[in-house]
């Protein structure tokens, strides 16, 4: 996204950061005080083979370059005016902090949904979608007259339901 | 994982305040805040980047949250920029008004009125600001309002706009813009809950702690009036609900809406029962329009909301219903348990209303509303069932307790039944995705669910007892306000309410049959169904007595209503400025638009004319009466006439066409977007391209037209190939230009190509065909053709020539069979054609190749414009030798490509050439000798300047006369800066040694000797070889050597003596003037000098007397002849001592002249001159007897005089410039072009000649014509013999 000219940041919204453990019962467990670094280290030192394998450390690797370590939404006060979420509970939460919060500007913030299952196919496909979905916002004259279109045009495109409201801040 | 974009303006402001605080503590202490300020207000004034965005913030910063005392001064300056180009700007100076007025609320006096400009700004996203401000900003003015207790007349009219401003703001519910009722949705819930009383189980933000609410407002305020706010907020309520329930609502503002009024809700309870009742409501009539995904979105939200009013205390009544619509969205027992506030708690709040302690002010206006719920109980005509609910009965409540004991299951099954037919084929995206099965059908609970479900819709449709109810009961008081002077707020709730009733009629089908079938079961209490609109309405409109209008009107006359009708439309016309500042000026385009359509002349012409005065402005209108009157024409398709639609545009076109100067395009703007072009716009167009001051933009208008309506294209088209052959030049170059263009596209070219090609066949005709002439003069009888007739038919021909070449056979065609005019003005025309095809073109060739009858002076036409700048390529050169050689042996056409041919040919084809017209002549010399618009280097003659001089020597005298053959070489020698001293030594030198002797050679000895004095020693050297070779024998070259020898003086007295006595003598008959001298000479030897003079050339030389006897007696001198044979060695060794002193001398002086030449040519003509203008006249008249007659020389100049140096072969088209160069040169040639002769003589030796048979670097050439010369030579001696 930023290479593609979007000013992007990217948020946990559950208790804890999780990444996948030895076995699918077993995830690692971190809190969002710790830096990838940390967890880069942790990992490396647990099993380094399974996690180069799946992933997991390139990711790790790739982030702590971005960031020093995740960020939790319910706890940014930073002022958005698209958020995106890749999973029904995942907007459940966002929407329901951003109703939880008291307004002020009464700024308004689109929230939508794409729902991507977490696998590395998924996810390439869902990254790609999205990212043309925030291209075409961005080149919208005027995004909230529009973007309502623009959605249903993707519902019909990709064959995938998108959920969409407006919180304000 | 959750991602967003991250916000602009946040992250910019945050990064403008650390620029800030960096530059702060970098130290700039040393200005001042102020100067600070007005140094970044310059910056921000003079850039235009995202920058000026930083910049503004900084000022910001520094002035309401630095030193705000600073606010006041720059605040205009600030505010100057909303009138910014860039739309961040003009929202920043939004959030700069809100700021500033934050700060200090006795601004708004100052920007309340820009903000209202700002949010009828014509981008969205200002307008979105400036509401967004405008939330914050009413609560503010209104604590201001409250606080201050006296109001000024300012404040005053400040709060009226504010006033002003929130109604224009809840009218916005109504925009076009989703964005924007998305933002007016969110400023009426601020409005609602800032007109509204806090109470105490409000939630109360804590933000929001301080903001100012009803019950803070006293009542007894001089200007604010308590009760008339109420009215607005909850008017404004009112506003809100209808808006919800517009079956075309989009998912986003339904978003918006339901959020706003769960926030409503729990911030003021009072409200709870319309939120719960509005949920209701959307839930069974959820918009048809939404998208299946829309639908669950909206669902989700709508759950969400609900459980966030659930755990609100004052929900509590409304348990149940909420209950029940979150069971049906699917949400689990448990997750609504959680949400349900402690029952206790939630009991005890209510008590706590009626608590004492609480203060007065707060409690009032609860009884207020309490007052209606009171009214509303005791005038229901069937008194409700007592329920646990004790909040006040809504219309829905009403109708679905009556509904209730009605739906016994017979009348269900039939409900069913009919409703059936109306269902539609396919299932609804809403109705698919709320489908939950019925669980519990049958229970009394379902039942009761099921009457509120319905209910909801015939509450929604304006129907059902509830409904009536309330009607009255709101209609009562509604009137008595009616009279009260504030009714403004009043009459706004109407007319929502009116609109709300439209809306929610469209979704109401279903109900009025579900109705109707209820009738035979509901004949209990049917009047209050049916009657009770019509009271209502009469209510509305006036209640005093029926009012009928045929009673007080009479019809108009005829004029009166031309009369009116012109004077609305003109009234409609003026309001142009107070319509686009209200917002409204697309209404009123297209009520003028459609009016005028409808109406007849009078009107269109004032319209016409209104439109034509301010073009620019009105042009939408324009268009939208242009594209009423098409769609007028084609609703009647087909047999509707285009006449009115024609005469609008027309009239538009016309109107614009007499515009003087309007550079911007408009006419082109409409030509290219009306929908169609009829053939008298087509006509405007025309002449708009033809007004040279607009021909170009009319042109590239047409243009646009071909490409882009390709229905009509070749009409369009049509007009501006007619314009090609127009007779401005400048329209028809433009024309030209763009008919270029177009030719390379393929699916034009064809139209193009016949066009010119009709157009060239035209000349074929005697008499140019009235075509030429336009339509309106018929003039085809006997008008010849004239020039610009003739260039008509080949401007476009010959712009298309370069591009196609082909097209050049069609030339040659017309050419044959055309008449002389033509042929000549062709021929003057074609040549930059030509040169643009230039010689390689395989088409030109072909034409070379094929040259057809009648057509050779154009073949050689063009052969000389392709070579008049450039040497002829070997390709050319080859067609026009096969032509010449095997077709048209005409000598003429080997001019153009002299220069490419071998040398063998051109001394071949020299006798010929030389014959020609002096002109032409003049012409193959300058090819030949390089000398052709001054720049020799081009071409390569196969000739060196030498060898020309040498071929021309040895022509045969019977292929050509003597005379031709000199005025050739005078041609020759007229070229002084070619035909050089050392060119023509080398000359002289060749020619000598040939045997025969040529016989111009004395002729040209004596013409180099007279041109180059210099050459005198060389001469002598020449002269004294003759006699070795016996000159006497060639009869002319002899006369020639005595004259030599008598104009070389005493100089030649060395080869006189030389001469065999029998020679000497004769050569004393000729000249006897030169005895004496040579005598002299003689005698002046030293004696051993004298002793080497041959006795019998002494005795002629002294005898005088004796001439006769020696006369008489030839024999001994023949006989003589032999004696100083032994004396020549010595003499010749003399001879050559003498001639190599003498070569280097004149070595030396060229060497000289070289090194110095810019300051040699000063004095040079001072020497050279000098001797020349005396020998000269004595060349001519000595060379008289000689060759024929002096007239030759003489008539040889005059024709050179008097005749161009154009070189063209056609007699008749010499119109170039008189030559004026060196005819005259034996003159003035030395002295005016001596500087001339200085600079260009190195160029003129060509540095390397290609021909085979020259190695030598350059000019001269002392032995290099092995072959031919010998040739040559005996053909001269033969003829020599015969002569004699």
């Amino acid at each position: 996204f930023s290479k593609r000219g979007f000013i992007v940041r990217s948020f946990g919204t559950g208790t804890h950061v999780k990444l996948p453990g030895p076995a699918p019962d077993k995830p690692n467990v971190y809190d969002f005080k710790t830096t990838y670094d940390q967890m880069y280290n942790d990992l490396l030192r647990k099993d380094k083979e399974l996690y180069t394998q799946n992933g997991i450390l390139h990711m790790l690797d790739r982030n702590k370059r971005i960031k020093p370590r995740p960020e939790r939404f319910q706890n940014c006060k930073d002022v958005f005016d698209l958020i995106l979420t890749c999973e029904e509970r995942v907007y459940d939460q966002v929407v329901e902090d951003l109703n939880s919060r008291e307004q002020e500007t009464c700024q308004p913030v689109h929230v939508i949904n794409v729902d991507i299952q977490d696998n590395h196919e998924e996810a390439t496909l869902g990254a790609f979608l999205i990212c043309e979905l925030c291209q075409c916002i961005q080149h919208t004259e005027d995004m909230e007259n529009e973007i309502d279109e623009l959605l249903q045009e993707f519902e019909e495109k990709s064959g995938r339901t998108f959920l969409h409201t407006v919180c304000f801040y | 994982m959750a991602s967003g974009t991250g916000d602009g303006g946040n992250a910019r402001l945050s990064i403008a305040s650390q620029f800030f605080t960096q530059e702060e503590g970098s130290g700039t202490d040393s200005m001042t805040t102020s100067e600070r300020v007005v140094d970044l207000l310059n910056q921000a004034a003079l850039i235009s980047n995202d920058s000026k965005i930083t910049i503004l913030k900084k000022v910001q910063e520094l002035i309401i949250n630095k030193d705000p005392t600073l606010l006041d001064n720059f605040l205009d300056e600030i505010i100057a920029f909303q009138a910014d180009k860039s739309i961040e700007v003009r929202k920043f100076v939004i959030g700069f008004i809100e700021e500033a007025c934050k700060r200090d609320i006795e601004l708004l006096l100052k920007l309340i009125a820009n903000l209202n400009m700002l949010l009828k700004d014509e981008n969205v996203n200002v307008v979105k600001k400036a509401i967004l401000a405008m939330t914050q900003l009413y609560k503010v003015a209104l604590q201001w309002m409250v606080k201050s207790r006296v109001i000024n007349d300012l404040q005053e009219s400040c709060w009226e706009m504010v006033s002003a401003m929130a109604s224009d703001i809840i009218l916005l519910l109504d925009s076009d813009n989703d964005g924007i009722r998305t933002h007016a949705i969110k400023f009426v819930e601020g409005l609602i809950i800032t007109l509204s009383p806090r109470m105490p189980d409000s939630d109360v933000p804590k933000h929001h702690k301080n903001d100012i609410s009803l019950e803070r407002i006293p009542k007894d305020h001089p200007y604010i009036k308590h009760d008339a706010l109420w009215e607005e907020g909850k008017g404004a309520l009112e506003q809100l609900l209808k808006f919800m329930v517009h079956p075309a609502i989009s998912s986003i503002n339904l978003t918006a809406a339901l959020g706003s009024l769960a926030s409503i809700a729990r911030q003021r309870p009072m409200f709870m029962a319309e939120v719960i009742q509005a949920y209701e409501t959307l839930h069974a009539n959820l918009p048809p329009t939404l998208a299946k995904s829309q639908v669950s979105s909206v669902r989700k939200n709508l759950k969400l909301h609900l459980l966030s009013v659930l755990k609100h205390p004052s929900s509590f009544e409304f348990q149940a219903q909420i209950t029940t619509l979150l069971v049906d969205l699917g949400t689990q027992q448990a997750e609504i348990a959680r949400s349900m506030p402690n029952l206790k708690e939630a009991r005890k709040r209510p008590r706590d209303d009626t608590d004492p302690s609480l203060k007065k002010m707060k409690i009032e206006p609860s009884l207020g509303e309490d007052d209606e719920d009171k009214d509303l109980e005791q005038t229901a005509v069937p008194p409700p069932k007592p329920s646990v609910q004790t909040s006040p009965l809504s219309d829905t409540d009403i109708t679905a307790e009556f509904l209730q004991p009605l739906l016994t299951p017979d009348n269900v099954a039939n409900l069913v039944l009919i409703s059936m037919v109306y269902l539609p084929d396919t299932m609804p995206a809403s109705f698919q995705a709320t489908y939950t099965p019925v669980e519990s059908a049958g229970t009394e609970a379902q039942i009761k669910h099921l009457s509120r479900l319905m209910a909801t819709q015939m509450t929604a449709a304006g129907l059902g007892p509830g409904v009536e109810h309330i009607k009255v009961l709101k209609e009562e008081p509604k009137e008595e306000k009616l009279a009260k002077p504030e009714s403004v707020l009043i009459k706004r709730r109407l007319s929502a309410l009116s609109q709300g009733q439209a809306i929610s009629v469209v979704g109401a089908q279903g109900c009025i049959s579900l109705l109707e079938e209820e009738a035979p079961q509901a004949k209990r209490r049917p009047e209050p169904i049916i009657p009770a609109p019509q009271p209502r309405l009469a209510g509305a409109g006036g209640r005093k007595k029926v009012f009928r209008l045929s009673d007080v009107i009479k019809p108009l006359t005829e004029q009166q209503v031309d009369k009116l009708k012109l004077a609305a439309v003109k009234r409609i016309l003026c309001s142009e400025r107070a319509v686009a500042c209200s917002g409204a000026a697309q209404a009123r385009v297209k009520i003028l638009a459609s009016l005028v359509t409808q109406f007849g002349v009078p009107l269109k012409s004032e319209v016409m004319a209104f439109i034509l005065d301010d073009v620019r402005n009105r042009l939408d209108l324009a268009f939208a009466w242009l594209f009423h009157e098409y769609n007028a024409y084609l609703s009647k398709y087909p047999s509707g006439s285009l006449e009115r639609y024609d005469e609008c545009l027309l009239g538009l076109l016309s109107g614009l066409q007499e515009k003087p100067d309007q550079k911007d395009g408009i006419f082109t703007k409409l030509v290219l977007e009306a929908p169609l072009i009829t053939e008298s716009a087509l006509e405007v167009i025309r002449k708009y391209c033809e007004d040279e001051s607009r021909t170009a933009l009319g042109m590239s208008t047409l243009q646009d037209l071909i490409f882009k309506r390709p229905s009509r294209q070749f009409q369009d088209l049509h007009v501006l190939l007619d314009l090609s052959s127009h007779e401005k030049d400048k329209v028809r170059q433009q024309a030209i230009f763009f008919i270029k263009h177009m030719y390379e596209k393929e699916h034009l070219r064809e139209y193009v190509e016949k066009f010119a090609l009709n157009y060239l066949q035209l000349l074929v005709h005697p008499n140019p065909p009235s075509v030429l002439f336009g339509a309106d003069k018929d003039t085809e009888v006997a008008a010849p053709w004239t020039e610009e007739t003739i260039k008509q038919c080949l401007y476009l021909y010959l712009a298309l020539l370069p591009q196609n070449h082909k097209l050049i056979h069609e030339l040659a065609s017309v050419y044959t069979e055309a008449i002389a005019d033509i042929k000549r003005t062709v021929l003057r025309v074609i040549e930059q054609p030509i040169r643009g095809m230039g010689m390689n073109s395989p088409e030109l060739l072909l034409l070379v190749e094929n040259c057809p009858k009648g057509a050779e002076t154009l073949v050689t036409r063009c052969l000389h414009s392709l070579t008049d700048k450039v040497p002829p390529s070997p390709e050319l050169v080859k067609r026009v030798r096969d032509l010449y050689h095997k077709r048209l042996p005409d000598v003429r056409f080997l001019i153009p490509v002299l220069n490419g041919l071998e040398k063998k040919e051109v001394i071949q084809a020299l006798p010929k050439l030389i014959k020609l017209n002096p002109i032409v002549v003049k012409e193959v010399f300058n090819r030949l000798l390089g000398t052709q618009h001054g720049e020799g280097n081009s071409a390569v003659s196969p000739l060196n300047p030498g060898e020309l001089l040498i071929a021309l020597h040895n022509i045969d005298s019977t292929k050509c006369d003597m005379k031709s053959i000199i005025k050739a070489t005078n041609l020759c020698f007229a070229e002084r800066n070619v035909y050089t001293s050392e060119v023509l030594a080398v000359v002289m030198q060749q020619l000598m040694e040939q045997s025969p002797l040529p016989m111009l050679l004395m002729r040209t000895v004596i013409q180099s000797l007279t041109m180059y004095p210099r050459l005198g020693g060389f001469v002598m050297n020449v002269l004294s070889r003759l006699i070795m070779k016996q000159v006497w024998k060639y009869p002319k070259v002899w006369e020639g050597f005595i004259k030599c020898c008598q104009r070389t003086k005493p100089q030649s007295f060395q080869v006189i003596l030389q001469l065999p006595p029998q020679q000497l003598s004769a050569v004393f008959e000729k000249c006897p003037e030169l005895r004496e001298p040579l005598l002299a000479h003689v005698r002046s030897f030293t004696p051993h000098q004298q002793a080497h003079v041959p006795n019998s050339t002494m005795a002629i030389l002294e005898a005088s007397s004796k001439q006769e006897m020696e006369l008489k007696d030839p024999q001994p001198l023949m006989e003589q002849e032999l004696e100083p044979a032994p004396l020549l060695p010595r003499m010749s060794q003399d001879m050559i001592a003498l001639r190599l002193a003498q070569e280097k001398a004149l070595k030396r002086q060229l060497e000289e002249e070289q090194k110095l030449k810019q300051p040699a040519s000063q004095p040079r003509p001072a020497h050279v001159l000098a001797p020349l203008p005396a020998e000269e006249p004595m060349d001519f008249r000595e060379e008289g007897p000689e060759v024929e007659t002096p007239t030759i020389f003489i008539s040889v100049q005059e024709e050179e005089e008097g005749s161009g140096g154009d070189g063209s072969l056609l007699d008749s088209s010499a119109e170039g410039p008189p030559p004026a160069k060196e005819p005259k040169s034996k003159e003035a040639g030395a002295g005016s072009a001596a500087d001339e002769e200085a600079e260009s003589k190195p160029e003129n030796l060509p540095p390397a000649e290609p021909a085979p048979s020259s190695t030598q670097p350059s000019g001269p050439q002392p032995a290099s014509q092995p072959e031919e010369q010998p040739e040559a030579g005996a053909g001269q001696e033969q003829k020599q013999k015969a002569e004699s």
